[in-house]
């Protein structure tokens, strides 16, 4: 039994202690918007925040999530369903092609904007190391350039 | 009294007569039309009304489009959708839905793929026989960047039609002639009186009109939406995660499975050696050999399958290829090349003459590139649901819906399972790149649906068979030569290319007969250079075939042609002391659409102020899917040999643009996905068997990797082009020729650089030692 908070609820489920928290959100809780995309921490589609930090939740097993409280990709936008800051430049950008591994980018530029507001390139660089092989990465970028912008208007 | 078409009706009447025909019938028009009402009968369907085979209109105005096309990011749904909207003279917003229609309706067939023939322009009757047998078929299919080119004529057509009905159904409810009617932003207004019916109230008796045979466009003076960047229809539910991908699809009773191919194409199983411990594992419930070649575990969730399945201990039999690497295949490459008999495209001129005749100096050089995965980011997968009454159907994130049919029959068959219907359901595709036409997936699913009968199966490859267990592009290496005249330009070309004929790799896995490997243009695509102006000519392919199953890869032959032929062109500038720009003009002077694409490239990277030392810039320009595009790229190389793209220019003139903002997404993407293969992606064999197999050792470029891309879209009269896969075709040569200008060293070899992991996912990029 893991217990955790996802999106605001509490999540209560049956599970072997080993079970990939990506796993578990799928087949247990139906949150089908972090992806797999390796399965070994490589790629990032399936990243989700762990008490705020961005995660490969490909290889963190349910039990290190136990009393962690989670966001996904669904968890994002506001109760009332308002984009939040950073989907919004990523719909201002048209970022997406296929759209595959956005959930991960999405959760990682959400991390990165919490610990740096208004992040240079190099911080960019360093901290967004998902794939996307359809090549969104120049739109990635000026998306989180103009989240930056409108959270220091905000 | 106006006919009631049932959907049933609709679709014997569409399938078994045929558009045309009935035109042909009864206006006598005949088969000579090049607008017919091909899927342009309407149907009302409870509170929503089909106007035509791409245009539904519900009471509360909201209109479906029906795109039988693969959104596999290139945005296609969106620019069909605004053809529609444009036509159909309403606001492009979130009242339109677009979706992947089920039916395989003949109007949906993608003749313009086979027959290459644009629909604006199609005319007599071979080309009404080919869309007959097609629309039969329901050949369905989305690839070879030709989407826009199939369907924006027909949608504009189904749009212009259905606004058309949309006013005589206005016209009969107000009792005034249409033609004192207009329509405004999804309302039939009469000015005169100042009354007006929106299209929802309007679209059920509409419907049941006859569709026009010839619907009048708006001039293109009056266009707002073709020819301006709209937002894409998709990315409003894929920034909040909510597109159901093929690998999302969630049914009841659902079953997983996972499945191992061999280590070497071609190898059989042998045996299990711990099946009995493999099939105790936690939720497997069946652990079976598909077709003597595969062994699946099916389980109660994919993890507890993909885990199984990493327990397995297969004995293979042996094969022919087992001593097979990668340095076999290039010594077969470069006997190909030396080798006897090769096919001959075309032969212009006489080549050997020229050569013989010794007037100049001759260049020459040999090429080479690697096999290659897709690695789309959504993993290889399908679910297939086969019923107890023998119908079945498939949920596939699919570029062919034909393909999906055939393939379930083909494993159904493998249980000895016949089946009558299938129903593909064509998902959202995490990425395609032309490996998505096959039927392999799909088969294994249909294999294990009939041993599960009742119960959906979802088949999820595990990204390690993806990329080492799935398809390739060809490795292939060239032969090239060109004699030069007096003024340094080309006399006679000559180029022989050595690669697997992909078109019959294909065949042989997905159509019941196998074409000649000679003459396939997907091995020979990017070696004409007709554009440029070379009094002989001499084009040629060797088909060297290996045990590696070859698929479509993103834009072909051009994704080694080019670079092979563009990088050879700049060899030529070097050999005469030209400036490779310059040469180019030179070459171009009887291609007016390609000079002007490539001077407006250079115009952009501003060719003529000089690179910094240290930094240098390479063009290339190619001619492919009826788009010309151009690039520079620019680059560093620091002292050690570490190189970094800097920045890439890319001019392009695709014709009549539709949507601009997907054609510039378009280029960016394909030159990140070009400037990854052209850096650091090969598939390397040993013992016959594919070397890697995730993204730690067959890597993408990453965030930090990734250039300044700056893109502009030339002006054109022309008809529409591709844009899917013309992005990617130049990039490596460009990236090549940019690499002499910094170091002076011609790398003649794919990928170009040698990629070193500094730390977690960080990685730098080398040249290969001198």
């Amino acid at each position: 039994m893991v217990r955790f908070i996802v999106n605001g609820m509490s999540a209560d489920i049956d599970v072997p202690n080993d079970k990939p928290l990506l796993w578990a959100l799928r087949d247990e809780l139906g949150l089908l918007g972090p992806k797999y995309g390796c399965g070994v921490a490589q790629c990032g589609a399936c990243r989700v925040l762990i008490d705020g930090v961005s995660t490969p939740s490909c290889v963190t097993p349910c039990a290190d999530a136990e009393g962690t409280s989670i966001v996904t990709v669904e968890g994002l936008a506001g109760p009332d369903g308002a984009l939040s800051i950073v989907q919004q430049a990523w719909i201002d950008e048209q970022v997406p092609q296929c759209g595959f591994c956005q959930p991960g980018f999405l959760v990682a530029a959400t991390a990165l904007l919490e610990r740096v507001p208004e992040p240079t390139d190099a911080d960019i660089d360093a901290s967004i190391t998902n794939i996307c092989r359809c090549g969104t990465y120049p739109r990635i970028r000026r998306a989180i350039h103009r989240a930056a912008a409108s959270r220091a208007r905000s | 009294m106006p006919r009631l078409l049932s959907r049933r009706t609709f679709l014997l009447t569409g399938a078994a007569i045929g558009g045309t025909a009935l035109v042909a019938a009864v206006g006598g028009v005949g088969y000579l039309a090049t607008v017919d009402v091909e899927g342009l009968l309407g149907f009302v369907d409870g509170d929503h009304a089909a106007l035509n085979a791409f245009v539904t209109i519900g009471e509360d105005g909201r209109v479906v489009v029906n795109v039988p096309r693969t959104e596999m990011g290139q945005g296609i749904h969106t620019g069909l959708a605004m053809v529609v909207a444009e036509e159909l003279d309403i606001p492009f917003d979130d009242r339109i839905s677009v979706v992947f229609p089920t039916e395989p309706l003949p109007a949906y067939a993608n003749w313009f793929n086979v027959l290459g023939v644009r629909p604006e322009y199609a005319s007599g009757p071979a080309v009404w026989l080919g869309r007959r047998i097609l629309g039969q078929l329901g050949f369905i299919s989305t690839g070879a960047s030709g989407s826009t080119m199939a369907m924006w004529h027909p949608m504009r057509v189904a749009g212009a039609a259905a606004r058309q009905m949309l006013l005589a159904a206005g016209a009969a409810r107000m009792g005034v002639p249409a033609d004192q009617l207009t329509t405004v932003e999804g309302f039939v207004r009469h000015e005169a009186s100042g009354r007006a019916f929106s299209y929802g109230e309007l679209a059920r008796e509409a419907a049941v009109l006859p569709p026009p045979q010839n619907p009048s466009f708006k001039p293109e003076s009056e266009w707002r939406l073709i020819g301006r960047s709209q937002p894409r229809v998709d990315l409003p539910a894929k920034v909040r995660g909510e597109p159901v991908f093929g690998i999302d699809v969630t049914l009841p009773n659902m079953l997983h499975a996972a499945i191992v191919h061999a280590p070497v194409f071609g190898a059989m199983v042998a045996g299990i050696r711990n099946l009995a411990m493999v099939r105790a594992e936690p939720g497997v419930l069946d652990v079976v050999v598909i077709n003597d070649r595969q062994v699946a575990v099916v389980a109660s969730t994919w993890w507890q399958a993909d885990f199984a399945t990493r327990q397995l201990d297969i004995e293979w039999t042996p094969t022919d290829a087992d001593d097979v690497d990668s340095a076999v295949m290039t010594g077969r490459l470069e006997a190909g090349l030396a080798g006897e008999a090769p096919h001959t495209y075309l032969d212009e001129g006489d080549v050997e003459a020229v050569f013989a005749g010794g007037a100049g100096p001759v260049v020459e050089a040999q090429y080479a590139a690697p096999f290659l995965a897709h690695a789309c980011m959504e993993p290889m997968n399908a679910t297939v649901l086969i019923r107890s009454d023998g119908t079945a159907e498939a949920w596939v994130p699919t570029q062919s819906p034909i393909a999906v049919r055939q393939g379930v029959q083909r494993g159904a068959g493998w249980a000895d399972v016949q089946v009558g219907s299938v129903t593909c359901n064509v998902t959202m595709n995490g990425g395609a790149f032309g490996r998505r036409s096959d039927q392999d997936v799909v088969a294994q699913a249909a294999f294990l649906a009939a041993r599960h009968r009742g119960r959906p199966i979802k088949v999820i490859w595990s990204r390690e068979e993806d990329i080492g267990r799935g398809l390739f592009r060809s490795q292939a290496a060239a032969q090239l030569r060109i004699a030069l005249g007096r003024d340094g330009q080309p006399l006679a070309y000559d180029a022989l290319v050595a690669a697997q004929s992909a078109m019959q790799s294909i065949a042989s896995r997905n159509l019941p007969f196998t074409p000649s490997p000679d003459g396939d243009m997907l091995t020979a695509e990017g070696l004409d250079k007709g554009h440029y102006t070379i009094p002989s000519r001499r084009l040629r392919s060797k088909n060297v075939p290996s045990h590696m199953p070859i698929g479509f890869w993103r834009s072909n032959g051009f994704s080694f042609n080019t670079f092979f032929t563009e990088s050879f062109v700049d060899e030529c500038a070097h050999a005469t002391g030209t400036d490779p720009l310059a040469y180019r003009r030179a070459l171009l002077r009887d291609s007016p659409r390609h000079l002007a694409v490539l001077n407006r490239v250079a115009e952009m990277a501003a060719w003529d102020t000089p690179m910094p030392p240290v930094r240098g810039r390479g063009v290339a320009i190619e001619d492919c899917y009826r788009s010309v595009v151009a690039q520079v790229v620019e680059v560093s190389v620091v002292a050690d040999g570490e190189l970094r793209v800097d920045r890439v220019f890319c001019a392009i003139d695709v014709g009549m643009v539709i949507n601009p903002d997907a054609v510039i997404a378009q280029m960016e993407g394909g030159i990140i996905f070009g400037l990854t293969t052209a850096l650091m992606s090969s598939i390397t064999l040993e013992a016959g068997a594919v070397q890697e197999s995730n993204f730690h050792d067959f890597p993408m470029l990453r965030i930090a990797d990734s250039p300044e891309i700056i893109v502009d879209i030339i002006r054109s009269d022309e008809p529409p082009g591709g844009a899917g896969e013309p992005g990617i075709v130049p990039v490596a040569a460009a990236l090549a020729n940019a690499i002499y200008d910094a170091t002076g060293r011609r790398l003649r070899s794919l990928p170009l650089a040698i990629t070193q992991t500094t730390g977690e996912r960080r990685t730098r990029r080398v040249l290969p030692a001198a």
